[in-house]
């Protein structure tokens, strides 16, 4: 018994010439520094150790800090298949080229349903980790902001409360402040201006799903204020928005 | 030429094997999605569990694994021990690029030209050590072509939206226009055949995936290059192979080709999946065998045994029958 065994280890240690894979050792070391250097062509991008963060970089709930999220995503697509709303998509460049197909939110495409937490159930590497619905639903992912340009009630002087009639937390994180303004014809109305909460919004973004101006809607969400990222928060040195 | 063998019993259990390990994966596919309530399908993250190779890279990165990755520790002490089966009986990528090389319809003197072992097939090796020294630095991009996730994600972002869309617009068009004659008429028969798809197969809403083309469109050409080599990515690209062909280079069970019944035909090249075989009798490269035994099935002398032993000792000379 002890005969093979040792014959098997010494064929590890000494195999016969056919049977070795002849790689040749300046190549080798040619690729691991590639490897390597590449990775710190990585962390120096400006997105690399968080020097800064991409706005459109909204991650599903539960994603990691962004470098741990990256270290360990191997980018699967389990999330983008499972999430209901087709609202996960590989990204592009949003987190340099590091982050090439890794998961990213698209509001105007689907958003991050309320009640749901498959995302976080199928991720197999804990890239997402897994959230209870309770969980999920205090994790802020980005944050809505308004273009008044664009929106209703403050660029066209029309009624529109779509965006508060999606937002599902519990108390709304859109709030109306009412306004009186004046419409083409020279009529003095008030309208319903809408305001974000940023104690409430978790930028699940279904507002900016649902907002009737398609194509570039009128709100939009930012990953400012995600739970993840403490430092890409509202005000400085805050652990998020306020403070958190 | 020899005569024609019948294909070995088993090669037939190898392929049913794949077969089911395919359709496994297609299966927990479709699974991953919205079960009521709030629930993903059970198992689906079942393949990405057992590779050692997004458990390496994420550990390296990371130094933290998710518990269920550590099931990727059974692929790696079954390939130490046995060799490189992983990637000949369960890998679905594998048996993905196994059909299409077989669909190719390639001739023998193409087959015997292309089949054997090639210098460029320890380019994954490479590729794998690129990804490794990446990952010991923190930067984790293995799953660019890692083959679960490259097979996975263009599933989800290309082929599947493809397949759905193509086969909605199908039904819809044939209910639509509802060919027949007289009374008989097509949607008799395509209407439940549409109700079956639908329930089972199709998607509740067809989705749509920004980057699609770019994904798809490699994975059509990692398809596509089955024609230039059988099984392309399997054999030059893929550092999960590379990473089992490493770790399951001095495998227990041997494929003994034997140089007195040899006749120097060299037909084990036409079939040989992997490139472990080199025109050498005797000779044969255990980290490229995925352990297909086509060879074995195909070899008309039957000069190829399979067996358990360990490899022989690097002085013994291998007899070369020229």
């Amino acid at each position: 018994m002890i005969g093979p065994i040792f014959r098997w280890i010494k064929g590890f240690v000494k195999p016969p010439q056919s049977a070795r894979l002849d790689l040749s050792r300046r190549q080798l070391l040619a690729s691991g520094a590639a490897g390597i250097g590449a990775a710190y062509l990585f962390h120096t991008h400006p997105l690399g150790r968080q020097r800064s963060y991409n706005p459109d970089l909204v991650r599903p709930p539960g994603a990691l800090a962004e470098e741990e999220f990256l270290s360990k995503c191997t980018r699967c697509g389990e999330c983008m298949k499972v999430c209901p709303t087709n609202g996960i998509h590989p990204a592009a460049f949003e987190a340099g080229l590091e982050g090439l197909w890794t998961p990213v939110l698209k509001m105007t495409i689907g958003y991050c349903e309320y009640e749901c937490t498959l995302c976080t159930q199928v991720c197999p590497t804990g890239a997402i980790r897994a959230l209870t619905v309770a969980e999920k639903q205090r994790v802020k992912i980005g944050l809505a902001y308004f273009d008044r340009n664009r929106c209703l009630p403050y660029a066209y002087a029309r009624t529109c409360i779509v965006c508060e009639e999606h937002c599902p937390t519990p108390k709304k994180a859109i709030w109306f402040e009412e306004a009186q303004v004046t419409t083409p014809a020279g009529e003095k109305v008030t309208v319903k201006q809408p305001r974000v909460d940023p104690e409430l919004c978790i930028g699940c973004g279904i507002c900016v799903n649902k907002c009737v101006i398609k194509g570039q809607p009128a709100v939009l969400v930012s990953s400012v204020g995600e739970s993840r990222n403490p430092a890409n928060g509202l005000l400085l040195n805050s652990g998020g928005p306020y403070g958190g | 030429m020899a005569r024609k063998q019948r294909t070995s019993r088993l090669v037939w259990l190898r392929r049913g094997v794949q077969g089911v390990f395919l359709l496994l994966f297609l299966y927990l596919f479709l699974e991953t999605e919205y079960h009521p309530i709030n629930l993903a399908g059970a198992h689906v993250k079942l393949f990405f569990q057992l590779d050692p190779l997004a458990m390496l890279t994420a550990w390296l990165a990371s130094h933290a694994v998710a518990a269920g990755m550590l099931l990727s520790l059974a692929t790696l002490a079954v390939t130490l021990v046995f060799g490189r089966w992983f990637c000949g009986w369960i890998c679905p990528f594998g048996t993905l690029n196994n059909l299409c090389t077989s669909l190719r319809g390639a001739r023998a003197k193409a087959k015997l030209e292309t089949g054997g072992y090639g210098g460029w097939q320890k380019a994954k090796y490479y590729v794998l050590v690129v990804f490794l020294g990446g990952a010991l630095f923190g930067v984790n991009a293995a799953g660019w072509l890692d083959p679960f996730s490259f097979f996975f994600r263009s599933m989800t972002t290309a082929v599947y939206p493809v397949l759905n869309d193509a086969v909605s617009s199908l039904f819809g068009w044939l209910y639509d226009a509802n060919p027949g004659i007289g009374p008989v008429r097509v949607t008799a028969v395509s209407e439940p055949i549409y109700e079956i798809l639908r329930r089972h197969f199709l998607a509740v809403e067809q989705p749509h995936y920004v980057g699609n083309v770019l994904i798809g469109f490699l994975f059509g050409a990692v398809i596509a290059l089955n024609f230039v080599r059988p099984r392309f990515w399997c054999r030059y690209i893929c550092p999960l192979g590379a990473l089992l062909g490493i770790i399951g280079k001095n495998p227990v069970v041997r494929l003994n080709k034997s140089a007195e019944a040899c006749n120097n035909c060299r037909l084990c090249l036409a079939d040989c999946q992997g490139g472990a075989n080199t025109p050498d009798a005797g000779q044969w490269k255990p980290a490229e065998c995925f352990y297909c035994f086509n060879c074995r099935s195909d070899c008309p002398t039957e000069a190829i045994s399979v067996g358990f032993g360990t490899q022989p000792d690097s002085h013994e000379k291998t007899a070369v029958v020229k």
